[in-house]
C-alpha cells in the first residue's frame, strides 16, 4: 500500500495501479478479501490478517503459508479538449504478488509471520503522438513491500498486532517528450527508492461469534529516489547543451492510512464485512524533481498535486456453499483525492465503483482462492480554463475514463 | 499433452481477449464532430498573406499545406465538408517565393538567417511573376493585398501582384480581386474573411516612411461591399480583426533598452539617437526613448560604421553629434498612435458589419494582445510571442509558424463552434513545428 502511495505521490501512479489506488492496494493484498470488496480490517479470514489488520492476526486459526497473484488489465480513453480523436494505451498490464507465512503455537495467544506484497507494479504505457505526450509517455513502478509481524491475544476477544513495514524495493520510470522548436526529444528518469521503514498496526475486538470490529493505521513514508538517472534521447545538437541533467533526485510521500472494519457473522456459513478507509493525501502537495545541471535552463522542476484526504467505503460477504467451496461477492465506493483541475495523465483518476467476485475450493490442508475485480473509474473532464485558474498548465486538458478489470488467483496450505 | 494444453489454454485465453475488449472505455461518441447549422460542403478563404500561409518572409509549399484556411478545411471534412484546393507550388518549385531560414546564431546570440533561392517557382524575374496555378482555387489569399486593392483593375495582370497575377484567369487579366471573390461565392457555402493587415502593416514595418494607412472610409465600404457579396448566397462564414502589429516580434524583439546598454558598455557617453518625421514632415533626429519600437530590421543596420561619421549607426552624444537609426527603422510614439487608431477604426468596421450578418468573429486582435501578454499553453507547451523562443512567430517576425497557424485556426473552430452551434475539432497544435532550426 506504501508502494502504491508512492506511485500516486509520485505522479507515477498509473491508471493500472488505479485499481489499487482509492485506499491503497488494500484491494489485491489478499485473493480472497479481492473477492469481498478488499474488506478485512474486521476480520480475521487468512495470513492476509497481516496487512489489512495484524491485530487481527492471532485470531486467525490455521498457522500456513498463501500466495497470491493478480493480472491488472487497465483500458483507459482520451480524448483532448476540443479533438475527436480518442487515444487509447499501447499497453498496461501489471502483475502485484503476495506471500504470506504465518506461525505461532496451535494454542498459544501469540502469532508471528511474515508478509510480502507489491502494492505497486504499475504500467502505463501511452499512444505514440498522444495530445499530452510533453506530460508523459510512459510510467512503469514497481515495488516490494516486507513486513515482519507480531500478534498477540490479550483476552480471547481482544488481539494486538504490529508490523514493520520495509519498502524493500522501490523502482520507478518515467518518460515524456521534451517539446523543441522543430520537433521532440525524450527524457526518461529511472531511479530507485532507498530502503525506509514504516509500520503498520491494528487493534481487533470479537466480543461474540456474531461480531467483530477492528481499528487499523498504517504510517506514512517518504519513499526517496537519490541519484536517480536521467537520459535525453533524440536532442538535436543545437539544442543539446539545454538538456544537461544526469542525475535526479525526487520524494514521493506514501500517506498514512487510517481504517475501521466491522464483521458480522449471522451464521456459521455467512460473513459480512464492512470497511472505510481515510487515507491522508492532503500531505502530498507537489511533486519537485531536483536534477544535477540544468534542464532547459532550470535545475529542478515543480508540479502541483495539491490532493485532498480521501475515503473509500468497502462492502462485501463470503458464503461456505459446501464444506469444500465458499463464494464471495463485494462492492467499493473509492473517493479520488484528485481535485478538479489537478488531474494528471499518471493518475487519470476519479470516484471509482468496483464490483468483485470470489470463490475458495479446500482440499484439506490445500486450498485455491479465486478473485476477479472489475474498477470502473467515472469519466472525468479537466478544461484547460481549469488548468489555467489552478496554474497547472504543464498537463493537459481532456476527457479520461478508465476501466479495470483484475483476476487474481491465490493458493494456500495450512499447517 | 501439448494438444491437451493447448485445448485447456486456448478458450481461456480467447476468454481474456474477450474481456479486455468488453473493458475497453469508448467515449468517441461524445466528441463527435458536427456542422451545426452550418454547411462546410464549400468553404472558401478570403484574405492575404495570412491567408495564403506566408512564413518566413516567403510564401512556399510547407507554409501553404499548414495555412490556416487548410487546417480548418482538413477539419471541416471531419463535420461534412468537402474538398478545398489550394494554388500550392508543385514538389519541384516548393520553396515558392524563396523565404528565410535560420542559419545559426552570432557568439551574442543573435539569430543568423540567409534567404533560400533554389526550387523557386519564379517564372520571370522582370516583372517578378510566379509559375500560374490554373486550377480551381479554394484558397484565395493574396499576399500583400489591401482591402483598399480589392476594387483595382489590373491588380491580377502582369504589372499588378504577382501572387494574385498567378490565379488570375489568362482570359481576364483585369478582373480585380472583389470579382474574383464574388464569382467563387456564388457556389460557397461557408467562407473565412481576413482582409486589412496590410492597410495599417505597410505603414507600420516601414517606420511610416512607407505606405500609407487606408481611409477609415474607404475601409469600411470595401469590407461591406465584400461581406455583402459572400453572403449574397446565404453563406454563413467567420472573420478576424486586425492584430496590433505592435505586439509582434517585428517591434518588439530590438528594444531600445538593449540597444543603449550595448553602447554604454563601450562608452558611458553613447546613448541611442532616432531619426523620425517631425510635425509638418521635416525629419528631426532625437534621443530614442523605451516607448519607441525599433523593427527587426534595424538589428543589421544598428552599430555598423558609415563612412565620414564618428559614431556607429544609432549611437550618439547628443542631437547633432549622432549617427541616427533611420527614420524607416523607428516607428516612433505618434506612429504607433496612428496605426492603432486605425486599427480600432478598421476593426469597428470589421465586426460592425459581421454582427449585422450574424457572421463568427475570430477577434485576432484581443487573442494576440493576449498572447503578448501571458502567451499560450497548447497541450502542455508553452508558445509566446517572442522572436524564435516562442514558437509561433517566424523569421520575419509578423506572419505565423505552423503552430502559429494552426493556434489561429483552433481559435476560429471554437468562435465557428460556439456561432453555429457545431462540433467541429480543434487540432493539436503541438504537432505543427515552430521555427526551423538548422540540422
Amino acid at each position: 500500500m506504501n508502494l502504491k502511495s508512492l506511485l500516486l505521490a509520485g505522479g507515477a501512479l498509473l491508471s493500472g495501479s488505479a485499481a489499487w489506488a482509492g485506499g491503497y492496494q488494500v484491494t489485491l493484498a489478499g485473493i480472497k478479501n479481492n473477492g469481498m470488496g478488499g474488506v478485512g480490517v474486521g476480520l480475521s479470514l487468512d495470513q492476509a490478517a497481516m496487512f489489512y489488520n495484524p491485530g487481527a492476526l492471532a485470531m486467525v486459526k490455521e498457522r500456513g503459508v498463501q500466495i497470491g497473484a493478480n493480472l491488472t488489465l487497465a483500458r483507459n480513453a482520451f480524448v483532448a479538449e476540443g479533438g475527436s480523436q480518442q487515444r487509447q494505451l499501447r499497453n498496461s498490464v501489471t502483475t502485484p504478488f503476495s506471500l504470506y507465512a504465518g506461525f505461532g503455537p496451535s494454542e498459544g495467544k501469540f502469532r508471528a509471520g511474515i508478509a510480502v506484497y507489491t502494492p505497486f507494479g504499475s504500467k502505463l504505457q501511452y499512444a505514440d503522438g498522444w495530445e499530452g505526450r510533453t506530460s508523459l509517455t510512459d510510467i512503469d513502478l514497481k515495488s516490494i513491500f516486507v513486513q515482519p509481524t507480531v500478534s498477540y491475544a490479550i483476552t480471547d476477544q481482544l488481539s494486538v498486532g504490529a508490523g514493520l513495514v520495509v519498502l524493500a524495493y522501490g523502482a520507478v520510470n518515467l518518460q515524456r517528450d521534451v517539446p523543441l522548436p522543430d520537433s521532440y526529444g525524450h527524457i526518461e528518469l529511472d531511479g530507485k527508492a532507498d530502503t525506509k521503514l514504516g509500520f503498520n498496526a491494528g487493534i481487533f475486538f470479537k466480543p461474540s461469534d456474531k461480531l467483530s470490529v477492528g481499528i487499523n493505521y498504517r504510517s506514512k513514508i517518504d519513499a526517496v529516489v537519490k541519484d536517480g538517472d536521467v537520459t535525453f534521447s533524440g536532442i538535436p545538437a543545437s539544442f543539446s547543451s539545454r538538456f544537461q541533467a544526469t542525475k535526479f533526485s525526487a520524494t514521493l510521500p506514501l500517506v498514512a492510512t487510517t481504517s475501521i472494519g466491522i464483521g458480522i457473522m449471522p451464521n456459521e456459513k455467512l460473513t459480512i464485512g464492512f470497511d472505510a478507509n481515510l487515507a491522508q493525501w492532503s500531505k502530498y502537495r507537489v511533486l519537485r524533481f531536483d536534477f544535477d545541471q540544468q534542464i532547459n535552463g532550470s535545475t529542478s522542476s515543480e508540479s502541483k498535486r495539491f490532493y485532498q484526504d480521501a475515503l473509500t467505503f468497502r462492502l462485501g460477504g463470503q458464503y461456505k456453499l459446501t464444506e469444500g467451496l465458499t463464494v464471495r461477492a463485494g462492492g467499493v465506493y473509492d473517493e479520488t483525492p484528485v481535485k478538479d483541475g489537478y488531474v494528471t495523465p499518471e493518475t487519470p483518476d476519479n470516484d471509482r465503483l468496483s464490483g468483485t467476485l470470489g470463490a475458495s475450493y479446500a482440499f484439506g490442508k490445500f486450498s485455491v482462492d479465486l478473485s476477479g475485480q472489475f474498477v470502473s473509474i467515472k469519466k472525468r473532464t479537466e478544461t484547460q480554463a481549469d488548468l489555467l485558474n489552478n496554474g497547472t498548465t504543464d498537463r493537459i486538458a481532456g476527457t479520461y475514463k478508465t476501466n479495470i478489470v483484475i483476476p487474481g488467483i491465490g493458493l494456500n496450505y495450512a499447517f | 499433452m501439448n494438444t491437451y494444453l493447448f485445448r485447456k489454454v486456448t478458450p481461456l485465453v480467447a476468454l481474456l481477449g474477450l474481456g479486455l475488449t468488453a473493458c475497453q472505455p469508448d467515449i468517441e461518441d461524445d466528441f463527435r464532430a458536427d456542422k451545426g447549422s452550418a454547411d462546410f460542403s464549400r468553404y472558401i478563404a478570403v484574405g492575404n498573406s495570412l491567408t495564403a500561409g506566408f512564413s518566413d518572409g516567403g510564401l512556399y509549399l510547407e507554409g501553404q499545406q499548414n495555412s490556416y484556411p487548410s487546417i480548418l478545411a482538413q477539419q471541416f471534412a471531419l463535420a461534412g465538408g468537402g474538398e478545398f484546393n489550394q494554388p500550392l507550388f508543385t514538389e519541384a518549385q516548393n520553396n515558392g517565393s524563396g523565404y528565410l531560414r535560420l542559419t545559426g546564431f552570432t557568439a551574442t546570440g543573435t539569430p543568423i538567417t540567409a534567404n533560400v533561392t533554389t526550387n523557386l517557382a519564379v517564372r520571370s524575374a522582370t516583372p517578378l511573376l510566379y509559375t500560374r496555378y490554373d486550377g480551381r482555387v479554394d484558397n484565395l489569399g493574396v499576399p500583400g493585398i489591401r482591402l483598399a486593392d480589392i476594387q483595382t483593375p489590373g491588380y491580377g495582370s502582369a504589372l499588378g501582384n504577382p501572387y494574385f497575377e498567378r490565379i488570375t484567369p489568362s482570359a481576364t487579366p483585369t478582373q480585380t480581386y472583389f470579382q474574383r471573390v464574388k464569382a467563387e461565392a456564388s457556389t460557397a457555402t461557408f467562407f473565412s474573411n481576413w482582409l486589412g493587415n496590410n492597410d495599417v502593416l505597410g505603414y507600420a514595418t516601414t517606420g511610416g516612411v512607407g505606405g500609407t494607412i487606408t481611409r477609415t472610409d474607404t475601409f469600411t465600404l470595401k469590407n461591406t461591399r465584400i461581406i455583402n457579396s459572400l453572403t449574397a448566397n446565404g453563406a454563413k462564414g467567420i472573420v478576424a480583426t486586425i492584430p496590433d502589429v505592435t505586439n509582434v516580434p517585428f517591434f518588439t524583439t530590438v528594444r531600445v533598452a538593449d540597444i543603449r546598454a550595448r553602447f554604454k558598455a563601450v562608452n558611458p557617453a553613447l546613448d541611442v539617437y532616432i531619426q523620425t518625421s517631425g510635425t509638418g514632415g521635416v525629419q528631426v533626429v532625437r534621443l530614442a526613448t523605451d516607448a519607441d519600437l525599433l523593427t527587426l530590421q534595424s538589428s543589421a543596420v544598428i552599430g555598423t560604421t558609415t563612412t565620414g561619421n564618428p559614431f556607429p549607426v544609432g549611437a550618439g552624444v547628443s542631437a547633432t553629434q549622432a549617427n541616427p537609426v533611420p527614420n524607416q527603422f523607428v516607428l516612433d510614439a505618434t506612429e504607433q498612435g496612428l496605426v492603432r487608431t486605425a486599427t480600432t477604426a478598421f476593426n469597428t468596421a470589421i465586426t460592425t458589419k459581421a454582427n449585422e450578418k450574424g457572421l463568427a468573429i475570430f477577434d485576432a486582435n484581443a487573442f494576440f494582445t493576449r498572447v503578448a501578454t501571458s502567451g499560450i499553453v497548447t497541450n502542455g507547451v508553452n508558445n509566446t510571442a517572442a522572436f524564435i523562443a516562442g514558437n509561433l512567430f517566424s523569421l520575419d517576425g509578423v506572419h505565423p509558424t505552423p503552430r502559429g497557424y494552426a493556434v489561429v485556426a483552433n481559435e476560429m473552430i471554437r468562435a465557428i463552434n460556439a456561432k453555429y452551434g457545431a462540433k467541429v475539432p480543434t487540432v493539436n497544435a503541438n504537432d505543427y513545428r515552430g521555427v526551423r532550426f538548422p540540422q
